[in-house]
């Protein structure tokens, strides 16, 4: 539906770089990547806000030289950039003074009741909150009825209380709009509930994309498992001599303990160098030859164990918890 | 909150003198001329004539800079190019050059040479005629307006127009519906100083045009001829009609904000 290919942007000393990627019909696509990534740059340059090098297609057409208003693709930004000279409700009509709006009235009933916003409507702009201003603009962006609709963190501003219950919403637009999501953030627990593929982006490239289980949960590379907060990646030669250029990580919760070895799992005598005692658990640092790794041990486990620094016990993973990067 | 009080009676100090300074010689004015002469002088043919063609040429002078003027400040505002700071120097000379030799400049320009003969063939002469008046009056004020609306266009986040775009609007739409709206108060800012500018603009004004007389011309006419009595009912009289222009304009945005 959308293909970009070989997207390049030079602005000031950032650029992005040769990205390509496809985004399918009616699918939600997270970008993820951390603040100064280059994530809002390309949902600019997808719009047409930037002047792109590189090819953009949308349904077979080339867009790459076409203006904001010619694509048809909304736009959502992180402060929701509401219209401060109009009310609410004009802000959510302004798309009609330009382009015929199909079913407009049966449309409009339906946003303000989808996004709970009948109650904003006379209002002005400055007297909203962060989470109102998000749905305002959720609304406007939706009414133009965008083929593409490109968010950019529109959850970072909004209070963590409502955040699941918007996350719940943006999820479901995508059916009852008929239309496909780009979001940019860089919260991958947002990522992981919302996006069916994934591109992970870094200094204006993308490392990594495909669908969203597979890039959260085996990335390819160190720097998106570091991104995605895989921890204890150390070279898999570790656990078998067969695994010679690669990697592995495992999640410090999996991490066992225990003062004899077992021979289902990959079991190494260690030495406890720290313990950290938190609410109810105890992160333990254990070094097995120049690595340390770092694990987090139940209460009831670890005064089971009776583990103290400067011991020597068994770390232990299981086969199944060894994430091969 | 005690400690305070010594910084706060020194500024308050500090700033009645030159708030008095600003306000005293206004009100004397006014107590020496007292309501009855005001009115009657009010009634002079040639008075209000005379303070209606100020006002008038003022807001043409104004009407013109908002065509051509605030164009130029949304490219200021919004663009970086080569010699844009010699540009913004350049609109500011006006403002410091002294006011008559503004008005030798422009005699220079549109009276003589070719410029001058360009408009003489289009029927359009600046010596003693309005139109002189009014491009005396614009020399000198139009940089308070370019400013005005420049600083305005810079307030209004650039993602608006961005968004203005995706929802459909053109540029031009986008521009009338969303960036000058929003810098609607800095630009009528801007337009009020440059009207009221151009009001008070004489040094420029008698050199290219004595005859018609503009208020401020008509003020230096009667005192260098007639003396203080002749010229101060008619000098309170355009500052009672001017601040009233002023102040209804101010009221009126502040309404419709």
């Amino acid at each position: 539906m959308l293909k970009v290919e070989n997207l390049s942007v030079q602005k000031g000393d950032f650029s992005l770089k040769k990205l390509s990627f496809e985004v399918e019909k009616n699918s939600y696509f997270v970008i993820l990547g951390k603040t100064g990534s280059g994530k809002t740059m390309l949902l600019e340059s997808i719009a047409g806000i930037n002047k792109i090098e590189g090819k953009l297609f949308f349904e077979q057409d080339e867009m790459s030289t076409f203006p904001p208003e010619k694509r048809g693709f909304g736009f959502v930004y992180q402060d929701f950039v509401l219209f401060p000279n109009m009310s609410v409700k004009e802000n959510i009509l302004f798309a009609a003074r330009y382009k015929k709006i199909e079913d407009a009235d049966a449309l409009f009933a339906d946003i303000i009741n989808f996004l709970k916003i009948e109650h904003l409507l006379e209002r002005k702009i400055t007297h909203l909150s962060g989470g109102e201003k998000q749905r305002v603009a959720m609304a406007r962006a939706i009414y133009s009825r965008p083929k593409l609709l490109l968010l950019d963190e529109p959850l970072s501003a909004i209070d963590p209380t409502f955040r699941n219950a918007i996350m719940k919403s943006l999820k479901e637009i995508v059916k009852r709009y008929d239309t496909t999501i780009i979001h940019v953030t860089h919260n991958f627990r947002e990522a992981s509930y919302l996006a069916d593929n994934i591109a992970v982006m870094m200094d204006g490239k993308i490392l990594e994309q495909g669908i969203a289980n597979d890039v959260l949960n085996h990335p390819k590379s160190i720097e998106v498992a570091k991104f995605l907060g895989f921890k204890n990646i150390f070279p898999a030669s570790m656990l078998e001599d067969t695994y010679k250029d690669r990697v592995f990580s495992v999640d410090p919760n999996a991490i066992l303990f225990s003062h004899t070895p077992s021979h289902n799992e990959y079991c190494f005598r260690c030495h406890i160098e720290e313990v950290m005692g938190i609410s109810d658990h105890y992160k333990v640092f254990a070094k097995i030859e120049e690595h340390t790794f770092f694990a987090k041990v139940p209460k009831h486990m670890f005064n089971k164990l009776a583990l103290e620094e400067d011991t020597q016990c068994y770390l232990c993973i299981k086969r199944r918890d060894a994430v091969f990067i | 909150m005690i400690k305070d009080r010594g910084f706060l009676l020194i500024f308050i100090f500090l700033g009645a003198i030159i708030g008095l300074f600003l306000m005293v010689p206004l009100v004397q004015l006014f107590i020496n001329v007292g309501p009855v002469k005001l009115f009657n002088t009010l009634q002079e043919k040639e008075v209000y004539e005379s303070i209606f063609l100020t006002l008038k040429t003022s807001f043409y002078a104004v009407l013109f800079v908002c065509v051509t003027g605030i164009p130029l400040a949304y490219l200021l505002a919004r663009y970086d190019f080569w010699g844009k700071s010699f540009l913004e120097s350049l609109l500011d000379v006006p403002v410091m050059v002294p006011h008559t030799a503004a008005g030798i400049a422009l005699l220079v320009t549109f009276q003589n040479g070719e410029i001058g003969d360009f408009f003489k063939g289009m029927g359009l002469e600046f010596m003693d005629t309005t139109a002189g008046i009014m491009i005396a009056m614009m020399f000198l004020s139009a940089p308070f307006l370019i400013n005005g609306a420049k600083e305005g266009f810079r307030k209004v986040d650039v993602k608006y127009e961005h968004m203005a775009r995706t929802l459909g609007a053109s540029r031009m739409s986008t521009f009338f519906s969303v960036v000058l709206p929003n810098a609607r108060n800095d630009i009528l800012n801007g337009a009020l100083m440059m009207w009221s500018r151009g009001l008070g603009e004489f040094g420029a004004v008698v050199i290219i045009a004595y005859h018609p007389m503009v208020a401020p011309v008509l003020i230096y006419d009667r005192f260098t001829n007639f003396g203080l009595n002749y010229s101060a009912p008619v000098a309170a009289s355009m500052i009672l009609v001017s601040v009233s222009v002023f102040l209804a304009i101010r009221f009126v945005n502040n309404r419709f904000r």
